[in-house]
């Protein structure tokens, strides 16, 4: 069914595997810990392995480790690189000053992605999408004014401590409830998400292992 | 005469555990039953009836020439892959059929262990032009922006890999990209990060439900070119690219056990708000008690 498992030994075994494995998952349904949390420290300790080995076989040796033997003095710039995997290694070693350089420019690189690509790849195309057009009669131009004012709610509902009147407090109100309905809408589209993937896994057990349905 | 206490076959604890995993244990038991029922559930559709969704992306896929590249960005989650798969999976079928060039590259870890199986999966199907297969990209969004660049791997050989490297060996080489989106790297990374630095570069998504409400609006504001992000709109794209092949649409989730599912989840809601209610009846009730 799910078609990773092929017909030969290894898949079966494979199958077999993961059959088993979701039963001992679910089998704290019925308070059985043990299994459950076997099935745990399994899952852990494979994706430690996982990472580890694809941190070396895909990254370490291909992209840092081989352009550094084969032409090191082509590659100068690796050499930071280098540094860096180490001092990461040996962060528990090192004295705490001499990390925190290092850390601060990992994190503020990441955050310097992040924040820049919400704000020119979301903030601004998404208000200039949501603008309503010059010109001619806009075609949606009820649906602009309703997300405008919902927007203008929302944002109402997180004046936090700000002294505010009688009609800014009830307009927050009102913010805090359209909040609390999007959130109830979110969180149905997550129960039909998560409701699939266990009837997926049913089917799984079904069809894959007991081979009774196809 | 001696008191003695008759032998019980299971204890108190055990049948209060087992009382208290009932509902869960039946509702397992239903979904099973549904499951095998499912194939005889004429009048229930899963489907989505709505197919702007499914013809935006099967136009995208119609007008690329044949012999374009196209690369599957595969991100997804182990946890959500198994709610787009079959959708996935359409989706590749429909872009083989239509004679384009394919390569797989994945920027998490998980998304990669799930390349490697769906690639082994086509190997083995018995495909003569699989996916080339464009391996790991470390740094996540930073990964994603160094590809821009290159993302060839220094050894690859291949028709592909060489079709790649005449266009500049960057993500701008391939005519579209499919983003197979999980909670990591999404399709809204790739709108941040390569949307605004190639902005001719088309742009479809397949997402688990989860992430809809996220991805929508870059398809109304046209930085999407496509996108899937409901289960229904997976089933009927899978439906539709099975309808003009011989093969069937593959396995996808029946909508017997989903309703089973989803009048489980209302039941639970329902008794959360009826238990709340009579807490809340009997709440005056004792403050009237007290003296």
């Amino acid at each position: 069914m799910n078609g990773f498992a092929g017909a030969d030994l290894a898949g079966t075994l494979a199958t077999w595997v993961a059959a088993l494995a979701t039963i001992a998952v679910w089998s704290y349904l019925t308070g059985a810990r043990r299994l459950f949390v076997l099935m745990q420290h399994l899952l852990a300790g494979l994706a430690t392995g996982y990472l580890v080995l694809l941190a070396i076989r895909d990254v370490l040796v291909p992209r840092l480790a081989v352009p550094l033997i084969e032409h090191p003095a082509d590659r100068v710039l690796l050499v930071p690189a280098l540094v860096l995997v180490g001092m990461l290694v040996g962060a528990s070693w090192l004295p705490r000053r001499l990390m925190a350089p290092v850390a601060g420019i990992l994190v503020g690189g990441i955050a310097a992605y992040a924040l820049g690509g919400a704000v020119v790849g979301t903030v601004l195309p998404q208000i200039a999408a949501a603008l309503p057009t010059t010109g001619a009669a806009s075609p949606d131009l009820v649906g602009e004014v309703i997300s405008l004012a919902i927007t203008s709610l929302v944002l109402l509902a997180f004046l936090h401590g700000t002294p505010r009147g009688r009609l800014t407090t009830r307009a927050a109100g009102v913010g805090r409830w359209l909040l609390v309905g999007g959130i109830g809408g979110w969180l149905g589209f997550l129960v039909v998400s998560r409701l699939s993937l266990l009837v997926d896994r049913v089917a799984f057990l079904l069809g894959d292992w007991l081979t009774v349905l196809r | 005469m001696t008191n003695s206490v008759a032998p019980t076959l299971v204890s108190e604890a055990s049948l209060a555990r087992l009382r208290r995993a009932a509902p869960a244990l039946l509702l397992l038991l239903a979904l099973a039953l549904a499951s095998l029922l499912s194939g005889s559930t004429g009048g229930l559709r899963l489907a989505s009836p709505d197919r702007s969704h499914v013809d935006q992306l099967r136009r995208v896929i119609g007008e690329l020439p044949s012999g374009s590249l196209v690369l599957i960005a595969f991100d997804a989650d182990l946890g959500t892959y198994a709610e787009i798969r079959a959708t996935t999976r359409a989706a590749i079928d429909d872009l083989a059929a239509h004679g384009v060039r394919l390569a797989i590259v994945s920027f998490t870890p998980e998304g990669r262990a799930i390349a490697a199986a769906e690639r082994d999966r086509i190997i083995r199907a018995g495909s003569a032009d699989p996916p080339a297969d464009l391996g790991f990209v470390a740094g996540s969004e930073a990964g994603l922006v160094r590809s821009i660049e290159s993302i060839v791997p220094s050894g690859a050989a291949g028709e592909t890999f060489d079709a790649v490297r005449q266009r500049g060996g960057g993500i701008g080489a391939f005519d579209m990209v499919l983003v197979v989106s999980g909670s990591d790297i999404s399709a809204r990374s790739w709108v941040e990060q390569v949307g605004t630095r190639l902005p001719g570069l088309s742009l479809v998504a397949i997402a688990p439900t989860f992430l809809d409400p996220e991805l929508e609006p870059y398809l109304r504001s046209g930085q999407l070119t496509a996108l899937l992000s409901t289960l229904r709109e997976g089933v009927a794209y899978a439906q539709a690219v099975s309808a003009g092949s011989a093969s069937g649409p593959g396995p996808t989730v029946g909508p017997l056990p989903m309703l089973i599912g989803m009048l489980a989840a209302l039941a639970v809601l329902a008794e959360a708000g009826f238990r709340r209610l009579g807490r809340r009846g009997r709440r005056p009730a004792r403050r009237r008690a007290r003296p």
